[in-house]
């Protein structure tokens, strides 16, 4: 579904991707591994076209909706109108079905969506993201700021809708763990290069891997 | 450049009034280019001073010291307003400045000392050791000499330690704040340092007309200086005054042009209008390095004016003002 | 007490004139994050278009909705001059819309002359209560509230509203989910241009325009859009009513000259309060 090749993008007069090489089959789970200023966010973005490439291909099969870091919500708008306008592109644009999955926020519809929780606003920027009806669904730094019990219950959510409806996933985190432990494969990003990738499974036992970037931040759950 | 004062007589008014407005340029394009603030209000410092050394001169000071006043008076109403008016950014500053022009306007029109609606009349001739300038040719000496003081002390300042601090100001307001330069004292240093430069313009403008009125002041000065700044590129001293000397003197012969017979009455102002939006609106978008820069980088001119720029960063039209704009999401490209 | 109610009736109309500026100054903003300094022109501009239309025999309604088409459509090109070109940070805009301004004044002049102009509204009064209203003013308070509850109901209760205060709210994640912030900012600039062309229309037969018309026109709209808090709309409304019938006191009561000094002073004491406090919350912060 999304096939990039050899990506190079530049920010200002430094590279931030240099020859990248990326994919993601349909019903796919991928991890995006790498440290702060890697070129993850930069990849997120250019496959969204909202930066330009300088070199390469970027090919999409369907459709592709990003849930950026940081949620980035509009925080004056109430959750049902930041969900609704997750459909700006699609044509339904009833949140019905987004408060059968996630219950929680058929609760808080109504509220600012500024003042919600971390854990809660990542779960209406998921949403949001869902209701674009995507195939592929890319979510940056999902685990930034929450609490791990959040984060899991996100993670399970997410894991039901790859089951149950297909939908594919790029995961991109610093913490490389639980991407990993999600899903399929996974690459490992490093100062705009692909340094490593392959199955999660294998990457997890990699000492590479495991040198850089499973000493990172999240604790293991006693 | 204080050579060219080797002119003729009818050059020579043009003249003064260009190495007025280039003084006071060289102060608004040191305040929008470095300290990052836009300035719809300039007009008013420039008609502080003039009003200032009009009213000493009129109630019997020496002439020469209503002059030194005028641009005191200036850069004291500058601090002292800019203590409050500073806190703001972007456009509530540029608002601000704007307010704060037209409520000077409205004072000097109100208040009976300095003449109301009708000004101040016969202001005494500028004399000291009892000579008396009263030929315009003394004047263009006088203001090219202005020009001159204003542009050293200018230059002299950004290359100075503070003037480098001012420069880390233009590139990044938080990080100069951050690595412990005292922002807001800087600004307010420029702010009224550039005051004082449209001061002592005033106070020469004073004693060259020898009459004043509010009706010389307005709004529309302020944003002639503008255009000037940006033509000349933002922070550029030698800018500020290429670009007042390149609309000044573009604007006044298309005036020239317009009063000819045959053309319609109110052909000057519109001529002068549509020059001044269009270069504003041109420099500001497409060439913030100035058109004057942009021009002579074409030409390939070997630079007997070879101004280098201020090497630590290319002053761009508002990035330190963006503190203030809270675009914490992104801009717009 | 009769010159007391005069003096707020009168305030009143011109604080909706106030608030409609406002308004316009508002939405741009919101939508755009850019403060639009020509929004005044575009009153100026419909003014005197519609001017121009009655003279010519359009009747009274044509007229006056084709002086706001207009401004829309001047509205419109300011702001493809200010955000249509990629790269433009808000100061640059700002300057910008200045220049299209100055512009303004150029073809104002070139077509219409430096002198003031105006045409007739509706004339006479009714008597209400012992008070004399002016047709006129009944027609501008009128005209705004409708206006402005339009306004409100479309950013609260349409996509479409909505769609446009996600773009001032953040743009970059109103971009992720496919809206185009640039053609949403060249609406939000032609509503603009609208409601600026309705506040010209109604506020000429009042008080005559002329091409310098504007500064007033935009330091009113702009105090009544601080004093709203330059965020919702219909806040304006209120912004403008306070200012307008604050200003008509002065000027009755005191000096007229002082009225728009005091709207100067009243925005910039607002502007340096508020932004003092988020200083000290910031300082505080650290």
């Amino acid at each position: 579904m999304i096939d990039v090749e050899s990506l190079s993008v530049l920010y200002g007069a430094a590279t931030a991707l240099d020859g990248v090489s990326l994919s993601v089959r349909a019903g796919e789970k991928v991890a995006l591994i790498g440290a702060n200023g890697a070129g993850k966010s930069t990849l997120l973005n250019a496959l969204s076209g909202i930066v330009e490439k300088k070199a390469g291909t970027i090919r999409i099969d369907g459709r592709f909706a990003h849930v950026p870091e940081g949620r980035q919500l509009f925080p004056e708008l109430s959750v049902d109108d930041n969900l609704r306008l997750g459909a700006y592109r699609a044509s339904d644009r009833d949140p019905a079905w987004i408060y059968e999955i996630l219950p929680e926020l058929a609760r808080l519809r109504r509220q600012r969506a500024g003042s919600l929780s971390g854990g809660q606003q990542q779960m209406v920027a998921i949403g949001r993201g869902l209701m674009a009806r995507p195939d592929v669904l890319a979510i940056d730094e999902m685990s930034l700021g929450l609490a791990p019990i959040i984060v899991q219950q996100l993670a399970a959510q997410l894991m039901r809708l790859n089951a149950e409806r297909g939908l594919a996933l790029l995961l991109v985190e610093q913490s490389a763990r639980l991407a990993l432990s999600l899903c399929d494969r996974a690459y490992v990003l490093e100062t705009g290069r692909v340094v490593a990738q392959g199955a999660a499974a294998e990457l997890l036992d990699s000492p590479f891997v495991e040198r850089a970037y499973l000493g990172g931040p999240i604790e293991d759950a006693p | 450049m204080a050579a060219a004062t080797l002119l003729d007589e009818s050059a020579l008014s043009v003249y003064v009034l260009l190495a007025l407005t280039a003084s006071v340029t060289v102060g608004v394009t040191l305040l929008m280019g470095h300290a990052g603030q836009v300035s719809l209000g300039h007009g008013a410092f420039y008609a502080a001073g003039a009003y200032a050394a009009g009213l000493l001169a009129k109630h019997g000071f020496p002439s020469w010291i209503a002059l030194l006043v005028a641009p005191v008076a200036a850069a004291g109403i500058a601090a002292v307003v800019g203590i409050p008016l500073l806190v703001l950014r972007g456009h509530h500053l540029a608002f601000a400045t704007l307010a704060m022009h037209l409520i000077f306007l409205s004072l000097i029109s109100e208040l009976s000392i300095t003449g109301g609606d009708v000004g101040l009349q016969a202001i005494p001739p500028l004399g000291f050791a009892g000579v008396t300038l009263s030929s315009v040719r003394s004047y263009a000496f006088l203001s090219a000499g202005a020009l001159v003081l204003v542009v050293a002390l200018a230059r002299n300042l950004l290359v100075s330690r503070p003037g480098r601090a001012l420069r880390a100001l233009s590139s990044s307001e938080v990080a100069a704040a951050s690595s412990g330069v005292a922002v807001g004292h800087y600004k307010l240093a420029v702010f009224a340092l550039s005051a004082g430069f449209a001061g002592l313009a005033g106070g020469i403008y004073a004693f060259y007309m020898g009459y004043l009125s509010p009706g010389s002041f307005p709004v529309m000065l302020s944003i002639e200086y503008i255009v000037m700044a940006a033509v000349g590129g933002l922070g550029k001293v030698s800018g500020a005054v290429a670009g007042s000397a390149l609309v000044f003197l573009l604007v006044h012969g298309l005036s020239r042009i317009s009063t000819l017979s045959g053309m319609p009455g109110t052909a000057p102002i519109i001529l002068s209008y549509a020059v001044y939006a269009v270069l504003l609106v041109s420099a500001v978008l497409f060439l913030p390095g100035g058109l004057v820069a942009f021009v002579l980088a074409r030409w390939e001119r070997p630079g007997a004016r070879s101004e280098r720029a201020a090497p630590v960063s290319e002053a761009k039209p508002g990035d330190p003002a963006n503190e203030g704009v809270t675009s914490k999401h992104g801009s717009f490209s | 007490m009769n010159a007391f109610f005069s003096y707020l009736v009168h305030g009143i109309s011109v604080g909706c004139g106030f608030a409609l500026v406002a308004s316009g100054i508002i939405i741009v903003y919101r939508v755009t994050r850019v403060v639009n300094l020509a929004q005044g022109m575009f009153s100026v501009v419909a003014g005197f278009a519609a001017a121009t239309l009655l003279g010519v025999g359009l009747p009274h309604g044509f007229a006056e909705l084709a002086a706001i088409a207009t401004a829309a459509l001047v509205g419109f090109l300011t702001g493809v001059v200010a955000i249509a070109k990629p790269g433009t940070n808000p100061q640059a805009s700002l300057i910008a819309t200045l220049g299209v301004g100055v512009f303004a004044y150029a073809i104002e002049v070139l077509t219409w002359g430096d002198q003031p102009r105006s045409f007739s509204g509706l004339t006479g009064a009714y008597d209400l209560w012992g008070i004399d209203v002016p047709k006129q003013y009944l027609l501008i308070t009128l005209v705004t509230l409708v206006v402005f509850g339009a306004l409100e109901a479309f950013f609260e209760r349409t996509y479409a509203g909505k769609a446009l205060s996600a773009c001032a709210s953040n743009p970059y994640a109103a971009r992720l989910q496919g809206i185009g912030v640039v053609r949403m900012g060249l609406y939000g600039f032609a509503l603009g241009g609208a409601l600026g062309g309705v506040a010209g229309v109604l506020l000429t037969p009042v008080q005559p325009i002329s091409y310098d018309s504007d500064v007033s026109l935009f330091v009113n709209g702009f105090a009544s859009a601080i004093l709203a808090g330059l965020k919702r709309p219909v806040l304006g409304l209120l912004g403008g009513l306070v200012l307008g019938i604050a200003e008509s006191m002065v000027a009755g009561y005191a000096k007229a000259s002082y009225q728009s000094s005091l709207a100067l002073l009243l925005t910039l004491a607002i502007l340096i309060a508020q932004a003092a406090r988020r200083e000290a919350l910031h300082a505080v912060e650290e």
